[in-house]
């Protein structure tokens, strides 16, 4: 069929960019689909503004009216919490002339003046004003338009994790999270007050596509080969016990360590696009969480607490990671063009630990996490040669999708059963195994956002 | 030795400039104490930057040399993609403003513009921001106690490391 209005060229069929034929042990991503300029634009659209993705933390604005601002796609947002305490999703934009009314990342205000032509409007996004109405003349159509600022669609909250949709045509907020939502519990409930933001964010982009982060936070394949040099460091402060660096967390895990045998990870997939790569570690003082290891596990039971000190990267489809690995981290992926994405990161803390926890936390997460750190860096790099690798070639396919098919079972296991959380799919593996079945996933869901607008 | 005056404290700034520019990571090391605080704020928010590096998070935050060796070590390892291909820097440091000596320590500001050329992506970068160095006389020489870097971009180009700052 030809390219009609909306929809790109019959050349990039979805079967085209995604080979997805289970019964014969096929699954197949084409570079397409990390590559393609108006692919990308139909992303935007249909994944990022037509569906939740994730925008941020209820204590970024705490009080009332606190605000801070964010995206959902291309769509400026202002996250508000009115003068009665509630948190309002409102569209960032004058409905005068469509100026972006907040600039600041986050604030305090009771009324919002648009700089352009002094349109004000409350917390809670009603229009208070109309610069010299009464003398403007105006029709009364309108009179009878809504001059109030816009309403996102759908907004909720998960235990302080807000999520947006520019579309209603979604599913409630707790259904989309499903089972992937326990994994929520188990990094909120490190604390009796949540979660909080470290102060200080930090941004970061890289020339490559949004896939590619998407991707490597669930992939427990690559951390020997792409990070030999931090694990070396690792090794060599471990060795030394030198005061003045800072203990790591993954030194005494053994999930990522090639000699280590039985299982020791795995992988687990959720309705909607979520994942969790997980790995085992042990509960030591190299944890910041240690300080609370016998109170978690007097309220939550050993094996819960337990949980909570494993390895934990999750991903909610499709913008939001929660990285418990080296420290603990909250990304925020933002896609810019087809090779170009932002990245947003805080470092996500349980509220109320000690100032030293507090200070432990902070410095692995600095030489970790950072694009300035000595581990990131080296992710980021290999996303941008990715990208180079990604022109169109005789060979579309690629084979990075392949690893844990066979080991990939419908359900759970016995340690996704000790926290009670029921996956689509679970991969239990050894360090070896490096799962990439669970990337599956992410592509049915993309598939599923995208159907409406890609033919096949 | 006699604290520095303030030509010579501007002149120990490009010294620690060039020995970057030049790749002589080693001797840049050296010009630090044992104990040095080699620190980096993040942004707190669109007009101020982290202050207390123990609650607050820093781009990057060192208290020890030896972490600045780390550094150094990872660069050199031949194992870290990141590092493989250096690029090509430029250190520029203007404004210099020694401030009177405190006993055996001298504090010393200036500000600062690193281009960058990624010889990897041919891509350029501009770094720019402004320094706060705290001096000391160690064994008849200086040596830098405590180095902060104001660092006003927002936004990191894929990876930023200790040369390029």
């Amino acid at each position: 069929m030809g390219s009609a209005e909306g929809q790109i060229p019959a050349r990039l069929r979805l079967d085209q960019l995604i080979d997805d034929r289970p019964a014969e042990g096929i699954f197949r991503v084409s570079r397409a689909i990390y590559r393609d300029a108006a692919l990308f634009e139909l992303e935007l659209k249909h994944v990022f503004e037509g569906g939740w993705v994730f925008v941020g933390l209820s204590t970024q604005a705490e009080n009332a009216n606190d605000y801070f601002t964010a995206t959902v796609g291309r769509v400026p947002i202002l996250i508000s919490r009115n003068s009665q305490g509630e948190l309002v999703c409102l569209v960032n934009v004058c409905p005068h002339k469509g100026v972006r009314l907040v600039r600041s990342m986050a604030g305090n205000a009771s009324r919002f003046v648009c700089p352009y032509h002094s349109w004000t409007f409350d917390s809670t996004g009603h229009n208070r004003s109309i610069k010299w109405k009464s003398s403007g003349c105006y029709s009364a159509a309108f009179e009878g338009e809504d001059h109030n600022l816009g309403r996102v669609a759908r907004f909720g909250e998960y235990r302080g994790f807000l999520f947006a949709s520019l579309s209603p045509d979604v599913p409630p907020l707790e259904e989309f999270l499903g089972e992937s939502r326990k994994l929520i519990d188990l990094a909120v409930d490190r604390s009796p007050d949540g979660l909080e933001l470290v102060p200080g964010r930090v941004r970061y982009t890289y020339a490559a596509n949004w896939k590619m982060q998407l991707e490597n936070c669930a992939d427990a394949y690559h951390f020997t080969s792409t990070h030999p040099s931090y694990i070396k460091i690792l090794n060599q402060r471990a060795a030394e016990h030198a005061a003045e660096v800072v203990t790591a967390t993954l030194g005494a895990a053994d999930f990522w360590q090639e000699g280590a045998s039985g299982a020791s990870g795995g992988s687990m997939s959720f309705e909607h696009g979520h994942v969790l790569n997980w790995g085992v570690m042990p509960v030591t003082s190299a944890n910041p969480d240690f300080e609370r290891a016998e109170e978690l596990a007097a309220r939550f039971g050993v094996a819960r607490r337990n949980w909570m000190f494993n390895m934990r990267n999750l991903t909610i489809f499709p913008n939001m990671q929660l990285a418990e690995n080296a420290s603990s981290q909250l990304r925020v992926i933002r896609p810019l063009a087809a090779n170009l994405t932002e990245m947003q990161t805080w470092c996500i803390a349980p509220r109320g630990e000690t100032p030293a926890a507090r200070t432990l936390r902070i410095r692995q997460y600095e030489d970790f996490f950072n694009p300035t750190g000595m581990a990131t860096p080296d992710d980021t790099v290999c996303y941008e040669e990715a990208q180079v690798g990604m022109a169109e070639q005789e060979r579309p396919w690629l084979q990075g999708h392949s690893r844990g098919h066979a080991a990939s079972a419908a359900g759970g296991n016995a340690f996704s059963e000790l926290i009670d959380v029921a996956p689509s799919y679970s991969v239990l593996a050894d360090s070896q195994l490096g799962d990439e079945s669970l990337f599956r996933t992410y592509y049915r869901a993309w598939a599923g956002r995208m159907a409406g607008a890609l033919d096949g | 030795m006699d604290s520095p005056s303030p030509a010579d404290a501007a002149r120990f700034l490009y010294r620690e400039a060039a020995l970057l520019d030049g790749g002589d990571f080693e001797s840049w090391v050296d010009l630090y104490t044992p104990d040095c605080v080699f620190w980096m704020p993040a942004w707190r928010d669109d007009g101020t930057q982290t202050s207390d590096p123990d609650s607050e998070l820093s781009l990057i935050y060192y208290r020890g040399r030896r972490n600045l060796e780390d550094r150094v070590r990872r660069i050199r390892s031949g194992l870290s993609v990141a590092s493989a291909v250096l690029p090509r820097v430029c250190h520029l440091i203007g404004n210099v403003i020694a401030e009177p000596p405190v006993g055996p320590t001298q504090k010393v500001h200036s500000v600062f513009n690193v281009h960058v050329q990624d010889v990897r992506t041919c891509r350029t970068h501009v770094y720019f921001g402004s320094y706060e160095h705290v001096l000391e006389v160690e064994e008849g020489r200086w040596r830098i106690a405590r180095k902060v870097i104001h660092l006003l971009n927002d936004i990191v180009p894929t990876a930023l490391d200790v040369y390029a700052i």
